[in-house]
């Protein structure tokens, strides 16, 4: 028979496999939801209960009625283990979501292409999406300080200043120093490293060799 | 701990053993009973996050001001088997077995009780264990994965120890593991600038 707090353990179990992945698997509704229902169950239980003596005496004395201070006691226990699990499940993916809009991914773009591009369904909550969405422009805003230092960029110094890169998908024309160049599907360039770091992050172009 | 660490929010789900000490009639949900009162003796395995607070709750009985809801017993994976084992090569149990989260769950268990010897024990099985750890995290190979059979050394014995770490020894091992390796490559890359 399942127990209050089952479907929280649930929840932070598919936290805790999310914590080794690269990507984020999808948001789990049913789950969520259930254990949100059963917080409102449990609440509604909790009142029920103290009614009678709120009616008569005004206030509970746990010490007339231990049974009914246990049961109550346990109901709180349960409340609180699903905020702690709903809490720690949301938490661990938003950390990953921020980690990867520092890393320069484009993730809404990325989750919709896991679920095979099918519009509508995406691995994110729509409310996680707005979070990207928010947290992406105060990234932006943070980076318009220093617009003569990438932020986000790499740390290492590159080996080479020209690179081959394959275009994965259509990214239009960009301007680079040498002139502009016309990015097309499937076509090859030698361009320089730093004009186009940012399209391979993005999953635009694929650095060869 | 933070409150929102995984681990610790697991080791809250692993059962104890708990014995009620007074009647209750609306949880008789916890022995499988909905809609019965659950006797006081009756016997029921309760997750951490529930027994912990049970077991130290105040009931408002002025005459036995000690007494609370339920007592609990230490739950097998602490308990004397294991105990016994530990003390006779703390290197041979694997402790994953017995809990993911062996280590936590000895904690919270010493919190709520005297286990002297318990305390004891799991600090001269952490102290063996980690330097055993520290030695096959630096021996393992340069792979990012762990515990693979081409590694250099480790043995049978060696990976059968190491399937058996809990959590935290998990994280010791990677550190112990990544930090080894970090340095290596610092050094080659140093060697190969000057």
């Amino acid at each position: 028979m399942p127990m209050y707090g089952d479907a929280g353990l649930k929840l932070v179990q598919h936290a805790k496999r999310t914590q080794n992945l690269t990507h984020l698997p999808p948001y789990q509704t049913e789950l969520v939801r259930s254990v949100a229902k059963e917080v409102r169950d449990l609440h509604k239980d909790a009142t029920n209960l103290l009614e009678p003596f709120l009616k008569v005496q005004g206030s509970f004395d746990p010490s007339t009625d231990p049974a009914t201070a246990c049961t109550l006691l346990v109901n709180h226990l349960s409340m609180r283990r699903n905020k702690r699990c709903l809490l720690a499940y949301h938490r661990t993916r938003t950390d990953k979501l921020e980690d990867l809009v520092w890393s320069g991914h484009d993730v809404l773009d990325l989750s919709a292409q896991q679920t095979g591009g099918e519009s509508g369904s995406s691995s994110l909550s729509p409310q996680e999406e707005d979070y990207v969405r928010q947290y992406g422009d105060l990234l932006a805003a943070f980076k318009g300080h220093w617009t003569d230092i990438d932020l986000t960029g790499s740390l290492e110094p590159p080996k080479d200043l020209f690179i081959d890169v394959r275009v994965l998908k259509d990214a239009g024309e960009i301007q680079t120093e040498y002139g502009a160049i016309n990015l097309t599907k499937n076509s090859q360039f030698f361009v320089r490293q730093g004009d186009v770091e940012r399209l391979i992050a993005q999953g635009y172009l694929q650095k060869l060799g | 701990m933070s409150y929102y660490d995984l681990d610790a929010i697991l080791t809250g789900a692993e059962k104890i053993p708990c014995t009620f000490q007074l009647d209750v009639p609306e949880l008789g949900y916890l022995d499988n009973n909905p809609g019965y009162t659950l006797k006081s003796g009756t016997k029921v395995l309760l997750p951490l996050w529930l027994a912990e607070m049970l077991a130290i709750a105040d009931m408002g009985d002025h005459q036995n001001p000690d007494k609370s809801f339920i007592a609990f017993d230490l739950p097998p994976a602490v308990g004397k088997d294991v105990m016994a084992a530990l003390k006779a090569d703390p290197r041979s149990v694997p402790i994953r077995n017995q809990s993911p989260n062996f280590y936590n769950l000895a904690k919270h268990m010493m919190d709520l009780a005297e286990e002297r010897e318990l305390h004891a024990v799991v600090r001269k099985t952490f102290l063996t264990r980690a330097a055993d750890i520290s030695l096959h995290a630096r021996k393992s190979g340069g792979a990012v994965s762990k515990g693979e059979g081409s590694n250099l050394g480790i043995g049978a014995a060696g990976e059968e120890f190491l399937r058996g770490l809990d959590e935290w020894e998990r994280i010791l091992f990677r550190k112990a593991h990544d930090g080894a390796r970090s340095t290596k490559q610092w050094i080659e890359g140093i060697k190969k600038r000057y």
